[in-house]
């Protein structure tokens, strides 16, 4: 490999853009928010074979899209090989301190957060739960060392962005248990979260589903009753990641899953009703306000809502669960199914993002 | 799972299962940009640790405007419980699934008009079919529907609380009028077959005045079980006390506190939990209890919920206490004396009580051979057998046997045996008594 040169000079300018980070950052992220993932791997492509990446910081970058792109893809074996080439995570090979002269004031890891999730991740969507498990397990302890150095160092800012990495895991490592049935694991785990002050009416909710799923109405209620008390608290400048909106339409929200366990469809619709008013793109609200007017016997309308909601917010109403449902109604009301299905199917193909699975629509 | 008839109809049955929905589980990959754009430990730079924040939630917060129609939602996290995969987003039932004892079935019926013509006066029937029963669940005889247009469509919901085990089948039928004004008859069949959802098996001892009674409930279904409530109703007579084990876990005085009762959940496919209940005969004790024969002690009523709070309910059949028996003669040892030597002759003190209401005996007394039919250690020293006289009624008798034994160290006394040589009736020997024989 080619020696590489230095960058600017890193007291000046570093930050100002994306693309300060790393080479064509700023279009790497574009198509990705555009879920254009075959985009993505053909541009690393691209940049690999012409060489444009002269810094060890952006082939990790590339690597992190490339890695990041396959997944989504659901080519998980092919992300798998690509992070095996890595080998080690930890080598010398990925800190600062080894290009002196291309970091003259950065030392430690520069290897994305990112692979690290991934590489946990993915045996588990491989179908091998156990490894994944464990890699997570062992991320989680590798988390909590930087986080103690960090704070001998009194680094604040990386220890922020560490505790932020150890509330990531365990909030996937919950979702991993949830999936699985674990339940009991999953309230010991949200126990621990809120105990150690990562307390956050999402959370509390979240929790208060996980109790509605197993049965528990009773702690479900007392649950979501805290939430409430915490919208009613106004605590000092609320929550982060949660606007006032937000916060209503999940105490709404609440309220309505708890009319539709107890069969009350009809005061369900109108919490969610009343969510879809104060924020028109609210997802799940109009999804579950769908399935009530089904077990309202009204299917003509459940399936309007759906199709309506497809049609004005596109990019937040298009996923996988709400096309499920929707093609679920269609197979219940219509004997030839297969015509709207392919109609729906049709219309999905030319405006989902790549990674969008096309086999929820039973086509 | 549906069969219909041949020949061409207008109208056609859709039926969909429906049981409550269920949240939606699926970890994703999204990601937070600090974790993407940068290398994991650049934050220590004081530089990178003012600078990049804003930088990097600027960006995030374009990403994720509802506004911006952009896929970011799929792909940035929003909030960091985000990677739980667990919006509360709720799924249909996808698959008709198991049913079983105690639930109810919950049914979406739709029948739809595929042909190009109205039909007309439209009688729609359902009912639940079983080996023993039919069970009417809508029947719209009395007020047909009028109409349904071409492309058009009838719904109804239907709800059955399962009583019976095994094949159940749902029929559907309509009596309508075509589009020729031929009157014609749809029947169709959804067959399902219900099954047991948990067995129960109970043990009961007795220890001294108090009845204990164990239940072991062990989960047959396909899913987690959530006990609501098992209750145990005794009969009258007797009360009943559920035990529950010491608390594992102080209690917690945390806000989390009073959300965190751990919930009693039966593992799917073979899981068990295990319930401890004390009984006490709530009758003075008078002899009007001690009746031959069998003692029902009560039953169970169970109270389970499956996803999203599907209840189901069932009671056990009655449960039976040990059948008592009434004892008739009880032989006692009162004593036996603390120093016994090696070929030494000592002397057991005992006492046969006669717990009829009639005269017993006489009686003989022995000691019986053990089945090994090895040379006992510790014998009567004496005439072998112990002549004793007729004992009253609720009368008993006190008496000595003289014994030996003939070995040094821990020994048994086994074997004593009493019998009522008129009726010529032998009853169960004592248990062993264990000695200890000093050496001289």
């Amino acid at each position: 490999m080619d020696e590489p040169s230095p960058t600017t000079d890193p007291l000046t300018n570093q930050f100002d853009s994306l693309n300060d980070l790393a080479h064509e950052l700023a279009s790497l992220q574009d198509l990705a928010t555009r879920g254009s993932w075959r985009s993505i791997l053909d541009k690393v492509s691209r940049a690999r074979s012409l060489n444009l990446l002269t810094n060890p910081h952006d082939h990790l970058i590339y690597v992190s899209y490339n890695v990041v792109a396959l997944s989504k893809l659901r080519r998980f074996t092919d992300a798998s090989n690509e992070l095996d080439f890595l080998h080690d995570f930890n080598s010398h090979h990925y800190q600062y301190e080894t290009y002196p002269q291309l970091y003259p004031n950065w030392s430690g890891s520069m290897v994305p957060f990112s692979l690290r999730f991934i590489h946990a991740q993915l045996p588990i969507k491989l179908g091998n739960r156990q490894e994944g498990l464990d890699r997570f397990y062992l991320l989680l302890n590798f988390i909590r060392q930087k986080i103690k150095e960090k704070e001998r160092g009194n680094l604040e800012e990386s220890v922020k962005i560490w505790r932020k990495r150890e509330n990531f895991v365990l909030n996937c490592i919950i979702g991993h248990h949830l999936g699985a049935k674990e339940f009991n694991v999953c309230l010991d785990l949200i126990k621990d979260l809120i105990n150690h002050n990562y307390l956050d009416p999402v959370l509390v909710s979240k929790l208060g589903y996980i109790q509605l799923q197993i049965g528990d109405l009773e702690g479900a209620k007392g649950s979501f009753h805290l939430v409430e008390t915490m919208l009613n608290e106004g605590k000092n400048g609320g929550y982060p990641f949660l606007s006032e909106v937000e916060f209503r339409n999940l105490v709404n929200r609440n309220n309505a899953l708890v009319y539709l366990v107890g069969k009350d469809y009809v005061s369900a619709v109108r919490e969610y009703e009343e969510c879809i008013e104060r924020d028109h793109a609210d997802v799940v609200a109009i999804n579950n306000k769908a399935l009530c007017l089904m077990y309202l016997r009204d299917l003509s309308d459940s399936i309007k809502v759906l199709e309506n909601a497809l049609e004005r917010v596109p990019t937040m109403a298009l996923n996988e669960t709400l096309v499920i449902n929707l093609c679920s109604m269609y197979e219940l009301a219509y004997v030839n199914h297969s015509e709207i299905k392919r109609t729906l199917s049709n219309w999905i193909a030319r405006v989902a993002p790549d990674d969008f699975d096309a086999s929820c629509t039973r086509v | 799972m549906s069969t219909t008839q041949q020949g061409t109809h207008s109208l056609a049955f859709r039926v969909m299962r429906l049981c409550k929905p269920s949240f939606h589980v699926e970890p994703p990959f999204r990601l937070d940009p600090a974790d993407l754009f940068v290398g994991e430990d650049i934050f220590d730079d004081p530089l990178a640790a003012s600078n990049l924040p804003p930088l990097l939630s600027s960006h995030v917060s374009k990403s994720t405007d509802s506004s911006d129609l952009t896929y970011g939602n799929r792909f940035l996290l929003h909030h960091p419980s985000d990677a739980m995969g667990f919006s509360g987003l709720l799924v249909l039932p996808q698959a008709f699934g198991a049913i079983y004892l105690g639930e109810t079935f919950c049914s979406y019926i739709s029948i739809n008009n595929s042909s190009n013509f109205e039909v007309r006066d439209v009688i729609i029937k359902a009912e639940i079919q079983t080996e023993r029963q039919r069970i009417l669940l809508l029947d719209t005889s009395k007020s047909p529907v009028e109409s349904i247009r071409a492309g058009g469509r009838y719904d109804f919901i239907v709800e059955h609380d399962v009583k019976e085990l095994g094949a159940h089948t749902l029929v559907c039928t309509a009596l309508y009028n075509d589009g020729d004004g031929e009157r014609k008859y749809l029947p169709q069949f959804f067959k399902f077959i219900v099954a047991n959802p948990l067995s129960v098996r109970t043990k009961v001892r007795a220890v001294k005045e108090t009845t204990y009674l164990e239940a072991c409930i062990e989960n047959h279904t396909k899913s987690n079980l959530y006990m609501d409530q098992v209750e145990f109703e005794p009969a009258p007579h007797w009360s009943a006390t559920a035990l529950k084990a010491d608390e594992l876990h102080p209690a917690d005085n945390s806000s989390t506190g009073e959300i965190f009762k751990p919930p009693i959940l039966i593992r799917s496919g073979g899981g068990v939990y295990n319930y401890l209940y004390q009984l006490k005969s709530s009758s003075d004790g008078s002899a009007q209890v001690k009746v031959e024969g069998t003692n029902i002690l009560g039953k169970f009523q169970i109270t389970w919920r499956t996803n999203l709070g599907e209840p189901g309910r069932l009671q056990t059949q009655q449960i039976l206490g040990n059948p008592i028996t009434r004892k008739e003669i009880e032989l006692q040892i009162l004593e036996i004396p603390s120093l016994i030597n090696l070929d030494w002759p000592f002397s057991v003190h005992l006492n046969l009580t006669n717990h009829t209401d009639r005269e017993l005996g006489p009686f003989e007394v022995w000691l019986s051979q053990n089945s090994a039919h090895k040379e006992k250690i510790v014998m009567i020293n004496g005439l072998q057998t112990m002549a004793l006289p007729q004992v009253e009624a609720s009368g008993s008798t006190d008496f000595h046997l003289n014994l030996i034994a003939t070995k040094v160290g821990v020994q048994k006394i086994s074997g004593i045996t009493v019998s009522d040589t008129r009726e010529k009736k032998t009853y169960d020997s004592l248990p062993d008594v264990e000695i200890f024989v000093e050496s001289d």
